[in-house]
């Protein structure tokens, strides 16, 4: 495969999986922020995501849903996202199935839609954003279903893997700073029942732990289960799974990125939750981070080292 | 349910032909289905239809991005509902004509790169060939695979009021719109279901698997590694591309994605470097290779011309086939097709005046009126000067260009191109229409695809049309 199609590939599902994981962030915000607004304020959300110059003051929940899907100067708005993802879909056209580029491309086309800001501003915001989310289903369903297992396939899912791991310890992170500006319980309960909503593990912790909202127990099931879809565990494994695929028919070096994955794999596996602890979250996720850093660059010079 | 107002208003041009009509305002036999149709449909929906198209068009993603601003606006070419019709007594003299006039400009160009017979014999004059800038130095004697420079051509035609299809312009270099042939086809199917079938409509669907099985004889090889070279997805052209490399299921390449290596040519995979053999380059003769055209390229790779002369990847169509359908070369097809294949022209050529002979320049100021008068290296519909619609002041400054040069341009009288019937604004409306079908060359001869591109000039009066100046196109019946 050619090695642009490869990055490209990668980036396409990295587009469309980081913009998933914000309509939901975004949808859970809006439930609590309007329960809550001083604990569930949108300015962490903005400032994580926004990687613009420009500053964004409001707490106004509809406008900060409005840049957060519209804005064309925040590179994460969901319009941006999209449209990365359709510029990469398109230059890979004969790679991914012909179902999948329709998909992304209607999106597109949805997103576009002049009436489309006045639905949000007059309508239901979960009504919107639902409909956006639908797309995302779709085009996951649409993959799952329509693309042959190959190359293209474990390339697109090394970018889905990556990117759903980033967003697990980014939702968290942004929530520790949360957490830890109060010493209130009760307050700290409610951010973690949050985190899971936004990882959408919130069905799963009641069926296994009831309503009671143990730091512990979330913390496991967040980072170490291993049967939750959105847990760092299963990702992370998700990710070695693919990589080894493509190590399998050569289509990428072992050179490194073998081994930090099973550095990477080993930690998430093996360190207790009295180890996390001791180390402390903060920590642990910041460990984390680092190693997914070196893992994505290791798997960028499949791009870069034939391009002399 | 009768709908005859559809063709109220419909207003056919003096001294044009009609492809509806005849001259005594009856519908010609081969449209007849399709005006039943329409008799039976409604205002209401047909414009249903007509935006059915548009939405199939966006939703697939045929579109072209304009820049302007910094901001691209994508867009489609706009798509007339109404199919024009070709019968099978027709079309055999427009493939005829079109396999004849290929072969007799493909020995020409290996004639001009090679020994020069046509020139030594005074049938082509040598300033002619040394003056074109789209003649390639860098070609002289290179032996190509099978002696095929043009493999693919898109030859416009234009049905003059006499009835009878002229020659507009060959085009042998990267033509374009055939993804528009396949596309325009696939909106009938969904527009007017049953209506195909019942007209015996030849099928253009092979398109893509001809071309594959042409391009893939060129090599020595059994499955020669074939990819198609893009300029990228800034380019107009850019859906075309990717269709074409989706439908033959070869590789859509960028010239970074291209490297090449003692004379080799390879493309870098995640895997290595692969070795290409076949090249459908979509990107222009100047911008093909830095190291030998211009210099600033970037849209090429470095050294493929010197691979290409070693006989180690073919390039198609190949470099410096501008040299045969340039403007002015135009003139001499005619004498082309007597000189190398001792035969009469089946397609006419439209009469041309070449400015560098002062009588003929006098002849085209006097009847200026009649005249259009373009570059010879022009395309596109630019720089194009329409007698009966310039001003005075327009006349005299394109002249004074004229005569600083007089050779770098020609003028034609202006043609009476057919008018088809445009579903317009909920009404039928004749507009002048042209013709592109493509024609592929291998080494078992020359196959044209039983369709074709027909665009139209959606201005009404207009005579331009190309799609970057209002225009647009149809879908093209060939009926058995």
């Amino acid at each position: 495969m050619l090695s642009r199609v490869a990055n490209n590939l990668i980036w396409l599902e990295r587009y469309m999986e980081r913009g998933n994981g914000i309509i939901s962030l975004l949808k859970v915000n809006f439930y609590a922020n309007q329960d809550s607004p001083e604990l569930f304020s949108w300015t962490p959300i903005i400032q994580n995501y926004n990687a613009s110059s420009e500053k964004i003051h409001t707490e106004d929940a509809i406008e900060c849903i409005e840049y957060m899907v519209f804005n064309t100067s925040n590179p994460n708005s969901i319009l941006n996202l999209v449209t990365k993802a359709r510029e990469n879909a398109r230059s890979v056209q004969e790679h991914i199935s012909r179902e999948m580029w329709l998909c992304i491309n209607n999106y597109y086309l949805y997103l576009i839609r002049k009436d489309l800001i006045r639905k949000l501003k007059e309508e239901d915001p979960i009504v919107f954003l639902d409909e956006l989310k639908k797309y995302h289903l779709m085009y996951n369903g649409t993959m799952d279903l329509t693309q042959e297992r190959g190359s293209s396939y474990y390339f697109m899912n090394v970018g889905k893997f990556l990117e759903r791991v980033i967003q697990i310890s980014d939702f968290t992170a942004m929530k520790l700073i949360e957490i830890a500006k109060t010493s209130d319980s009760l307050e700290q309960s409610f951010y973690w029942k949050n985190l899971l909503l936004s990882v959408g593990g919130y069905q799963l912790y009641l069926k296994t732990h009831k309503s009671s909202f143990q730091e512990n127990h979330i913390i496991r099931m967040i980072f170490q289960d291993k049967l939750f879809p959105r847990s760092m565990y299963y990702c992370v494994n998700k990710l070695s799974r693919h990589i080894n695929k493509l190590i399998e028919i050569n289509e990428l070096e072992k050179n490194n990125t073998e081994f930090l994955l099973g550095k990477l794999e080993s930690t998430i596996k093996y360190t207790t939750i009295d180890g996390i602890n001791e180390q402390g979250l903060n920590h642990f996720i910041s460990d984390i981070k680092e190693d997914i850093k070196n893992i994505s660059l290791s798997i960028n010079t499949v791009y870069f080292s034939h391009s002399n | 349910m009768n709908n005859n107002h559809h063709f109220s208003s419909y207003e056919q041009l003096s001294n044009t032909w009609d492809e509806m009509y005849s001259n005594n305002a009856e519908i010609r036999t081969p449209y007849e289905t399709i005006i039943q149709y329409l008799k039976n449909t409604s205002k209401e929906t047909l414009i249903k239809k007509e935006e059915l198209s548009k939405q199939l068009f966006m939703s697939q993603g045929v579109t072209f991005t304009v820049y302007s601003d910094n901001e691209g606006i994508e867009k489609i070419f706009p798509f007339d509902i109404v199919p024009r019709i070709i019968t099978a007594i027709e079309w055999d003299i427009i493939e005829r004509g079109i396999k004849q006039r290929i072969k007799a400009l493909n020995l020409f160009i290996k004639d001009i790169y090679n020994e020069q017979f046509i020139i030594n014999d005074g049938i082509v004059p040598a300033d002619l060939i040394y003056n074109c800038p789209n003649y390639l130095r860098e070609m002289k004697g290179i032996k190509v695979p099978h002696d095929i420079y043009v493999h693919i051509a898109g030859v416009d035609l234009i049905r003059n009021n006499d009835g009878e299809f002229y020659v507009l312009e060959d085009n042998l270099r990267t033509p374009s719109g055939v993804s528009y042939m396949l596309e325009n086809r696939e909106i009938s199917k969904r527009l007017y279901p049953g209506i195909l079938p019942r007209n015996n409509v030849r099928s253009v669907a092979n398109y893509p698997n001809l071309l594959y099985k042409k391009l893939q004889e060129l090599s020595y090889h059994k499955n020669p590694n074939m990819v198609l070279l893009t300029p990228g997805i800034y380019n107009s052209a850019y859906y075309e591309h990717t269709t074409l490399a989706r439908l033959m299921g070869i590789e859509l390449v960028e010239g970074s994605d291209l490297v090449v290596k003692n004379h080799f040519v390879y493309m870098k995979t995640t895997n290595g470097l692969k070795q290409v053999d076949i090249i459908y380059r979509r990107v222009d003769d100047d911008f093909l290779d830095p190291l030998e055209f211009n210099a600033t390229s970037v849209l090429g790779v470095a050294g493929i011309m010197a691979a290409y002369r070693k006989g180690n990847v073919n390039i198609i169509n190949a470099p410096g086939t501008g040299v045969a359908d340039d403007k002015a070369t135009y003139v001499y097809v005619p004498d082309m097709i007597k000189y190398y294949l001792n035969e009469e022209p089946i397609l006419k050529n439209i009469k041309t005046y070449q400015l560098s002979r002062p009588d003929e320049l006098e002849h085209v100021i006097e009847n200026i009126k009649t005249m259009v008068i373009k570059k010879t290296d022009g395309s596109g519909g630019y720089g194009m000067l329409m007698g009966h619609e310039a001003s005075d002041e327009e006349i005299k400054d394109y002249l004074d260009t004229v005569r600083k040069n007089p050779s770098a341009f020609i003028a034609q009288t202006i043609l009476k191109l057919s008018t088809a019937p445009c579903y317009i604004n909920g009404e039928l409306s004749p507009r002048c229409i042209d013709l592109r079908p493509f024609a592929l060359s291998g080494k078992d001869g020359i196959d044209i695809c039983p369709g074709a591109l027909t665009r139209v000039a959606l201005k009404k009066g207009s005579l331009v049309v190309n799609s970057s100046q209002g225009g647009g196109s149809k879908d093209t019946w060939v009926i058995q």
